[in-house]
C-alpha cells in the first residue's frame, strides 16, 4: 500500500515535470509521427527517369510507349521523362538535385523496330526449331509432298530470317554510385524487360509468383517499425531518464529523506519500478493506438506482449538505476545514459531491419539487449505466438535478475 | 517526570577513508529537553546526527536512541524519530499537503496531516508546488514532515541555515513550541543565538571532539567571561576596582568583568550617577565559544581566528 502511494506520488511528480514528461513521452511520439510519415507510405516507389529516344515522326513509338507505360504499371517505380533532345549526361547534371537518388533510363532510337525485327527472329527461329523437331520425329508418317512442302518453307524462312537485325533491342539503365537501391531497381526493371521479352515472343508465362504474407491480418509497414519505437523508448526512458532521475533524488536530498523514514530500500526502489513499468504500458498503449488510428497497424499486442513490455521497462530501469548509483552527478549520469543508450538504439536496428546493416554489425546487434527486445516484440505482434519470442524472455529475464540484483545493492539507504 | 536519557552517545568515531570525522564522542540527552550539537562546518555534527538517524554506520563506540542500538534496530528507531535532515529538500513538483501526506503515509498516520499543516503555519499554502515556496516556507514544510508522525524525538540538522532573520526567528517559534510540547529536540546549528534562544543543554563540538556539554545557562556563566562593563578614564578604572571588579585598562580604555549580573548592573549606576558614559556586555554563547574554541564561527558557519 505504501509502496503503491509512493509510486503514485513519484509519478504525480513526474507527470509535472515538463522536460521529463516531453523527453519520455511526446518525444517518441512525435518521433513515431515524423517517422511513420517518412516511411509510412508502404512500398516505396523508386524515382526513375526515362528519355525516349525512339521516335517515329517526332512522336514516341508506340512500342517503346508502351515499354514506358509497363514501367510504371509495376507499382514499383514513379516515372519522370527526360526530353529527347537533351544529351543524358549534362542533363542529369543541370536538372536534377546533388544527393538525391535517381535512376535513368534511356530508350535507343530504332528500339521498336529492333524488337518486332528481333522478336519476329526469335519467333522464326522457334518456328524452324518446330518444324525440325516435327520432322525428326514424326516424318515417317508423313508423305514425300508434305515433306518437301515443310522443306521449302523452311529454306524461304531462313532465307528470310537472315534479311532480319541480328542484334538485341536494347535498353541503357544509368544508375549512381552508391545508390543503395541500384539493385533492386535493376532487377525490377529486368523483371519489366521480361515480360516484355514475353509479349513479344508471344510466350505465355508458364510459371507465375503469388505473393502471400504470413500473417493472416494484413499487416502495414508501421507494423514492423512499432515494436522497435515502443522498445527504443522503453530503453531510453530506463537508461537516460531513470539515472539522471536516481542521482537528482541523491543530489537533492530526497533519497535522505525517505532513507530516514521506516520505509525501505526494497520499497523505494519498487515504487521507482512501478512508476516506469506503468510509464512503458502508457507509452506502449498511446504508440499502438496512434499507428493503428494514422497509419492503420493491424498488430493487436497480446498478454506475452504486454509480459515482455513489462521485463523490458524492468530490465531497462534497472540498468537506469545502476548507472545513477554508480555516478554521482547527475549530468555524468546523463551523459552516460545517452553513452549507452544512442548506440544500442541505433546499432540493435530498432528504428530499421537488421537485414540492411552490414554483417559485422548485425554480429555486433546480437550482443545488444534492446535487438532482443524489440525483435521479440515484433514476433509477438507479427505472430502472436510466445514461443517466437521465446529468446526475448530468456535474455531479458536473466537480465532482469542481473539488474535487479545490481540495483538493490547499489542502491544506498545508509551513508547517502 | 522521570528524566530519562533518550540519547546516549559513548566514544562514538567515524572514519571516511583516512578522514577522521569524529574521534570519540559522548554525550547524552534527556527526555523532553532541546539539546544543541553546536560547531562550525565540518566538526562532525551531521556526522553524529546521521549516526543517531541510524543513515550512518559508526566506526566503533555506541549510539543509542530511545534504548536501542542505531546499528540493531535501525527501522524501530526511525518508527520513533522525525528528521529534518541538512539542507532540506523534497518533491519540488508535489504541493506541501502531498509532501506532508507522503511521509504521513508511511508512518500510517495520515489523520495527522491537516493537524500539523494547521499547526505551523501551512494549511493556506497547502496547494502550492513545494518547489515555488521561499526558503523559510521550505523549511518550515521540511519540520512538518519531521512531526507529522509526532515523534518522540526530532532531529533539526542546521534548521536555520540560510535563511533570513525573520524567517529564522518564525521557525525559532515553531521549534519552542515542541519544547512546550515535550518532544525531545536535537538540533545542530553553528549559530551561538540559536543555541541561546532554543537550548536547554549543549555541547560544543570542534574537530570531532566535544569540548563540553551542559546545560546552556551553566556554559555561559563558566565559559561566558562574566558581565563586562566597557568604559574610558583613570576614575572609571578606580571605581570599578572598588566595586569588586576584575580591571584592565590600556589607552585609557577600560574594561571591568563581575561574576554576578547584580554586581555588574549596581556598578554600571554609579559609573552612571558619576557622569562617566559605561555600558554592559552580558556573557553569551559567543564568548562561550571563542573562550573553549579558542575562535568564533562567522554567519557561513565557518572557523574564523
Amino acid at each position: 500500500m505504501k509502496t503503491l502511494f509512493l509510486a503514485g506520488a513519484l509519478l504525480k511528480a513526474w507527470l509535472r515535470s515538463r522536460t521529463g514528461v516531453f523527453f519520455s513521452f511526446l518525444f517518441p511520439v512525435i518521433l513515431l509521427l515524423v517517422f511513420g510519415s517518412v516511411f509510412g507510405g508502404g512500398a516505396q516507389a523508386y524515382n526513375i527517369w526515362v528519355q525516349n529516344l525512339d521516335l517515329e515522326n517526332g512522336q514516341p513509338s508506340e512500342l517503346s510507349s508502351s515499354f514506358v507505360r509497363a514501367l510504371e504499371n509495376s507499382g514499383v517505380f514513379s516515372v519522370r521523362e527526360v526530353p529527347p533532345s537533351a544529351e543524358i549526361h549534362s542533363w542529369v547534371r543541370k536538372n536534377l538535385p546533388p544527393f538525391t537518388s535517381y535512376r535513368v533510363i534511356v530508350i535507343p532510337e530504332n528500339f521498336g523496330r529492333r524488337a518486332i525485327g528481333r522478336g519476329i527472329q526469335v519467333r522464326t527461329g522457334v518456328i524452324l526449331s518446330t518444324l525440325d523437331l516435327v520432322v525428326r520425329n514424326y516424318g515417317e508418317f508423313l508423305t514425300e509432298n508434305d515433306l518437301s512442302a515443310i522443306e521449302n518453307g523452311r529454306l524461304a524462312l531462313e532465307n528470310w530470317r537472315k534479311m532480319l537485325p541480328p542484334e538485341n533491342a536494347s535498353i541503357l539503365l544509368l544508375t549512381q554510385e552508391g545508390d543503395q537501391a541500384a539493385p533492386i531497381v535493376r532487377s525490377a526493371v529486368a523483371g519489366v524487360v521480361q515480360a516484355f521479352n514475353n509479349l513479344l515472343v508471344g510466350a505465355e508465362p508458364a510459371v507465375q509468383v503469388e505473393q502471400v504474407s504470413f500473417s493472416e491480418r494484413s499487416l502495414k509497414p508501421a507494423d514492423y517499425y512499432m515494436p522497435g519505437y515502443i522498445a527504443a523508448f522503453i530503453m531510453t526512458n530506463g537508461v537516460i531518464g531513470v539515472s539522471s532521475t536516481v542521482s537528482e533524488f541523491r543530489r537533492s536530498g530526497i533519497l535522505k529523506r525517505m532513507a530516514a523514514t521506516p520505509l525501505s530500500k526494497r520499497s523505494w526502489i519498487l515504487a521507482n519500478l512501478i512508476v516506469q513499468v506503468v510509464l512503458a504500458l502508457a507509452l506502449m498503449t498511446v504508440m499502438l493506438l496512434l499507428g493503428r488510428l494514422i497509419f492503420g497497424t493491424a498488430g493487436i499486442p497480446n498478454v506475452y506482449f504486454v509480459l515482455l513490455i513489462l521485463l523490458g521497462a524492468l530490465v531497462f530501469c534497472t540498468i537506469g538505476i545502476t548507472i545513477g548509483c554508480l555516478l554521482r552527478d547527475a549530468e555524468a549520469a546523463t551523459a552516460a545514459g545517452n553513452l549507452i543508450a544512442f548506440p544500442m538504439m541505433f546499432l540493435s536496428g530498432a528504428f530499421w531491419p537488421v537485414d540492411i546493416m552490414p554483417e559485422l554489425l548485425q554480429t555486433v546487434a546480437r550482443f545488444i539487449p534492446l535487438y532482443y527486445f524489440h525483435q521479440g516484440l515484433r514476433e509477438l505482434l507479427v505472430s502472436g505466438e510466445p514461443g517466437r519470442a521465446a529468446g526475448a524472455f530468456v535474455v531479458l529475464g536473466v537480465l532482469a535478475c542481473i539488474f535487479i540484483l545490481l540495483s538493490i545493492r547499489l542502491t544506498k539507504w545508509k551513508e547517502i | 517526570m522521570m528524566v530519562r536519557k533518550v540519547i546516549e552517545v559513548k566514544n562514538l568515531v567515524k572514519r571516511y577513508g583516512d578522514i577522521l570525522a569524529l574521534s570519540g564522542v559522548s554525550f547524552e540527552v534527556y527526555r523532553g529537553e532541546t539539546f544543541a550539537l553546536v560547531g562550525p562546518n565540518g566538526a562532525g555534527k551531521t556526522t553524529t546526527v546521521e549516526i543517531l538517524e541510524c543513515l550512518r554506520i559508526p566506526t566503533s563506540g555506541e549510539a543509542r536512541v530511545l534504548g536501542m542500538d542505531v546499528t540493531e534496530q535501525a527501522e524501530e528507531i526511525k518508527r520513533r524519530i522525525g528528521v529534518l535532515p541538512q539542507e532540506f529538500s523534497t518533491f519540488e513538483r508535489l504541493t506541501v499537503e502531498e509532501n506532508v501526506s507522503l511521509i504521513a503515509k508511511i508512518y500510517n498516520r495520515e489523520d495527522n496531516v491537516r493537524r500539523i499543516l494547521e499547526t505551523f503555519g501551512l494549511w493556506d499554502v497547502r496547494k502550492r508546488m513545494f518547489g515555488s515556496l521561499s526558503g523559510g516556507m521550505k523549511r518550515r514544510v521540511g519540520v512538518a514532515m519531521a512531526l507529522v508522525s509526532e515523534p518522540e524525538i526530532v532531529f533539526l540538522d542546521e534548521p536555520t541555515t540560510g535563511l533570513d532573520p525573520q524567517a529564522r526567528q518564525d521557525l525559532w517559534q515553531v521549534i519552542r513550541e515542541l519544547r512546550r510540547k515535550a518532544t525531545t529536540v536535537f538540533l545542530t546549528t553553528h549559530y551561538m543565538e540559536e543555541v541561546e534562544a532554543l537550548a536547554d543543554r549543549a555541547s560544543l563540538i570542534l574537530s570531532g571532539r566535544i569540548l563540553v556539554t551542559d546545560s546552556v545557562s551553566k556554559l555561559i556563566s563558566r565559559y561566558g567571561g562574566g558581565f563586562r562593563i566597557n568604559t574610558r578614564g583613570r576614575k572609571a578604572a578606580q571605581l570599578l576596582r572598588k566595586l569588586g571588579g576584575e580591571v584592565v585598562s590600556q589607552n585609557g580604555e577600560v574594561t571591568a568583568v563581575f561574576k554576578s549580573q547584580g554586581e555588574a548592573l549596581e556598578a554600571l549606576l554609579i559609573l552612571r550617577k558619576s557622569g562617566i558614559e559605561a555600558r554592559m556586555i552580558e556573557p553569551s554563547m559567543n564568548e562561550v565559544f571563542l573562550n573553549l574554541a579558542g575562535g568564533r564561527i562567522n554567519e557561513r558557519g565557518e572557523m574564523v581566528p
